[in-house]
């Protein structure tokens, strides 16, 4: 467990890592937009692999909130993207993102039972941890469209209760 | 004398009937519809006063989905996307404690009275 831990805590440094928060922040909006899609779409990832691996209820309630929540959000930034007349635009932002998920996927799927569990719980709270530090802090202070960083801001405002749900799913598993 | 009483007499029946009137108006008070939105993860207002009889209509402002689920489960609203809604009538004896039951964090309430 400890070594799994490890290999969470480095995929999440690297997150930070493999690009500085500079290059980050000079994305446009609709790289920025890629990013924020990717986010969603790796966290409905972990939660399919949750229903799919667990079988503790708690952690399925968790799991459909995420791929529930994150999907109306990115449902939201795709129409928001249509009305604008624009497309999300790839970056190596989004591609290190994608990285970083594989190999994590790779690593929780050799878990079962409550090694699975605990393991699960504490990326989500890692990941909405990073992931809302760089929301908050580097892509919406950056985004030009006023429309796009409403939606962002609008979509900080979940990941930081998804983050409050994690803290209290890794205490309960751990407990 | 006579005329004096018959006019008294008339104007406390018309009082009477008046009185009646107001309180059949009241006892068949028309049933009103509550308002909660739903914003930034909280029900607004948290907590109503509200009459038998009467309904409470949940809109969902936010874009997560959400739904107002009674605390025992005897009512719920489904699923509610953004800019949806959706209204339970109110009953003697009903739950009147609910919750959010993809965000359990979120609770609200409402008082019959």
């Amino acid at each position: 467990m400890k070594l799994f831990m490890s290999a969470i805590a480095v995929a999440t440094a690297m997150i930070a890592t493999q690009a500085s928060a500079q290059d980050v922040a000079d994305l446009n909006d609709v790289e920025m937009a890629h990013v924020a899609y990717t986010a969603d779409n790796i966290d409905i990832r972990y939660a399919h692999l949750a229903l799919a691996l667990s079988s503790n209820p708690d952690v399925h309630e968790f799991a459909n909130t995420m791929i529930r929540d994150h999907t109306a959000v990115n449902e939201a930034a795709l129409g928001l993207l249509d009305k604008l007349g624009a497309t999300a635009q790839d970056n190596f932002f989004s591609q290190a993102l994608n990285e970083n998920a594989e190999k994590i996927i790779d690593d929780l799927s050799k878990l079962r039972g409550a090694e699975f569990d605990e393991a699960y719980a504490a990326n989500e709270l890692a990941y909405h941890q990073t992931v809302n530090e760089l929301v908050e802090n580097t892509l919406i202070p950056n985004i030009d469209n006023d429309e796009v960083r409403a939606l962002f801001q609008q979509g900080l405002e979940i990941f930081r209760v998804h983050e409050g749900h994690a803290e209290m799913m890794v205490s309960a598993l751990n407990g | 004398m006579t005329e004096l009483i018959s006019r008294r007499k008339i104007m406390i029946g018309a009082v009477t009937s008046l009185t009646a009137l107001a309180c059949r108006a009241d006892g068949a008070r028309k049933p009103k519809t509550h308002v909660v939105k739903i914003r930034s993860f909280t029900f607004e207002p948290a907590h109503l006063q509200v009459q038998s009889g009467d309904s409470v209509r949940w809109i969902n402002e936010d874009l997560a989905p959400h739904t107002a689920t009674a605390e025992e489960f005897g009512w719920d609203t489904g699923e509610l996307a953004n800019g949806a809604s959706a209204e339970v009538e109110v009953s003697d004896g009903m739950e009147t404690t609910y919750f959010c039951a993809f965000h359990p964090h979120m609770k609200g309430s409402f008082e019959i009275i």
